[in-house]
């Protein structure tokens, strides 16, 4: 449904670099493992990895929240000496960890990351879509891509003439394939709810009707197993159990080959969190307030996002103060040391909660862009529509990180399934659910008479 | 032979969906309880905070003193005699007090075989050795230097064991002045 046909410079440069989308995964790896890292010590009444710093002036050893092991670890994943085991298919072998993560820059290309922006740039009105491929079969694409990466692991536990390789990747291809179809036929009901495959309209039928959670709890709840699935995590990680198949597919990788595994699957995670907050939780949308409503109150909408940052800040600054005050009582011999570093945090977070304030109150006052109506449609200015974009992203994000917590949550809680169990899960029991739940969506659809 | 009959499930909990969001809200306490009291975690930082000990852990050794400084030992053997391990090297020598037939000259503890079972602590006749140093780390570069000699056994502060009246009898002890004064100048 373009407005009108126009491709001015505005429009190219946008279009080019929400290709920048593509690294969110790889970001996401950067947020991933620190959580995953400290999340799991915490759920073990530990502590996690915390002791890695960097050494700078003044505040000493910044451990950034134990934040900084994961570059200690990249470096020595990227370090280490590549080897290939006698008798490998040297080809395949190499060229193996590479599709998981090859996949991961393509995976992302139809998720919108934001709502269509539209605006009216030197009198015509200009219409973008927020994803990077605004395309008529967009889930689908998704998913074709991501099942993909199922061939990495295939590749990999052929190439590398081991036994328990091998039945790794017969344990990931037969979980794939199982879960695939669960996780395309939970969806469907969405999709019969939306009527189209394209995630910028699904997202924005749900904005304008309910949540697909609301929608369809059912088909939620057997999206989230199958994704859970899918990934190949904990409880589901038969694929590289480590009490039989030692490391399943990845067994006679290391470095930098296993890294990419390593960083396959978690960037596989925030792909399908990103689809489970895309197709159930609204995407881009925030909640109870429509896009219209954001547009018309551009200023008055950035003030409140700027307060709730400042408002996470000043959580974040409580928490640090708290520790600082019962650090000070303990007698831990590196307690200064530590209260050094946190001033640093302190200086940080004081500084970003008068920004985040300061640009609240800037924003509230003076971005309040002019809206415009051409042919019918409400078009904004240029800056509405950047605003938009930006409060849009965020809100996907934080959805998106939430999900990623529950994959670590349930990887952390829940022992994992035999074999036989996690194929009996599948097949007899979320696939019958999601078949019903589709069939009743179907008819209820039509009773009450949608599309 | 005892046989333990285990409840079965009921249907609840065979869903296992339920119990599972039950698995899940606990995990989500403890890691709440890292996130928002991160000082009540029951792990210690190691070096930097040490353990609790109390003193009836068998830690490394220590010689206990007589009031004028002399170690207690009177040689005898019974801890070398004692030891599992054979950790203990002792050589006597006369000593020059009149009441005491014989004092140490060597008293050697190899910290790299002792296994800490405390034996030599029970054997001793005349409470001359004890293990409540709560020294539990013993990092050295060579083996030579794991070996405790006299010097290092006896080299210890009875400020340190503010509550033990034995180790206050000591050289520097609160009651060293008075156990000096019973310990001293009749015979002699």
């Amino acid at each position: 449904m373009d407005i009108i046909e126009s491709r001015t410079w505005i429009e190219w440069v946008i279009t080019i670099a929400k290709f920048a989308f593509c690294f969110v995964p790889v970001l996401y790896i950067l947020l991933l493992i620190p959580m995953e890292r400290r999340g799991a010590g915490f759920m073990q009444d530990r502590q996690g990895p915390n002791r890695s710093y960097i050494k700078i002036p003044y505040f000493g050893k910044i451990r950034l929240l134990g934040y900084v092991q994961n570059f200690c670890d990249g470096t020595k994943l990227f370090f280490k000496e590549m080897f290939a085991p006698a008798g490998v298919n040297k080809f395949l072998y190499y060229v193996a960890p590479a599709i998981p993560f090859a996949i991961v820059f393509l995976s992302p290309c139809v998720i919108p990351w934001f709502g269509p922006m539209v605006f009216d740039w030197g009198g015509k009105a200009v219409r973008i879509s927020g994803s990077i491929i605004d395309s008529e079969v967009g889930v689908l694409l998704l998913f074709g891509l991501s099942s993909l990466s199922a061939y990495g692991a295939v590749l990999a536990g052929w190439a590398s003439k081991s036994k328990y390789s091998f039945l790794g990747a017969l344990r990931t291809s037969s979980m794939t394939v199982s879960y695939e179809v669960c996780l395309g036929l939970s969806m469907m009901g969405i999709l019969l709810l939306a009527g189209s495959f394209n995630l910028t309209d699904i997202v924005s039928w749900q904005e304008h009707h309910v949540w697909g959670i609301v929608a369809q709890p059912v088909a939620f709840f057997c999206f989230l197993i199958a994704c859970i699935a899918e990934t190949g995590r904990a409880p589901f990680d038969v694929a590289e159990g480590e009490p039989e198949l030692v490391a399943g597919y990845h067994t006679e990788y290391g470095a930098m080959q296993f890294g990419l595994f390593y960083m396959g699957e978690y960037s596989h995670i925030c792909i399908n969190s990103f689809l489970v907050a895309t197709l159930f939780l609204g995407g881009y949308s925030v909640p109870f307030i429509t896009t219209e409503t954001m547009q018309a109150h551009m200023g008055g909408s950035l003030a409140i996002l700027c307060g709730v940052l400042a408002f996470l800040v000043l959580a974040f600054l409580h928490m640090i103060y708290r520790y600082s005050r019962k650090l000070k009582a303990t007698n831990l011999t590196h307690r200064f040391e530590v209260l050094r570093e946190y001033s640093l945090y302190k200086i940080c977070a004081w500084v970003a909660v008068a920004v985040l304030i300061a640009l609240g109150v800037c924003s509230w006052f003076f971005y309040n862009p002019e809206n415009f109506v051409v042919n019918g449609f409400a078009v904004g200015s240029f800056a509405t529509a950047v605003g938009t974009a930006l409060i849009h992203l965020l809100v996907l994000v934080v959805k998106s990180v939430m999900f990623c917590w529950v994959w670590i949550w349930v990887r952390w809680t829940l022992p994992r399934f035999r074999y036989d169990h996690v194929m009996h899960l599948g097949w007899k029991i979320i696939l019958n659910i999601a078949l019903i739940n589709l069939v009743v969506t179907a008819v209820v659809a039509k009773l009450v008479g949608g599309n | 032979m005892r046989v333990i009959k285990q409840r079965p499930m009921n249907w609840i909990e065979r869903l296992y969906i339920f119990e599972a969001i039950r698995g899940l809200w606990t995990t989500l306490k403890h890691a709440a309880r890292g996130l928002f009291r991160y000082e009540t975690l029951p792990t210690i930082s190691y070096p930097e905070g040490q353990p609790e000990i109390r003193n009836t852990y068998r830690a490394k050794h220590r010689l206990m003193l007589r009031p004028d400084g002399t170690p207690r030992c009177v040689a005898c053997g019974m801890c070398a005699a004692a030891c599992p391990a054979h950790c203990i090297f002792i050589e006597a020598t006369q000593s020059d007090d009149p009441r005491i037939e014989k004092r140490v000259m060597r008293f050697d503890i190899d910290h790299l075989t002792c296994v800490f079972c405390g034996l030599c602590v029970e054997a001793c006749p005349v409470d001359a050795l004890r293990m409540d140093t709560k020294v539990i780390s013993f990092e050295h570069r060579t083996r030579e230097e794991f070996v405790s000699h006299l010097f290092d056994l006896t080299n210890w502060d009875p400020k340190d064991y503010p509550n033990d009246p034995q180790s206050q009898v000591a050289p520097g002890g609160t009651k060293n002045a008075e156990a000096l004064k019973v310990w001293g100048m009749e015979v002699k």
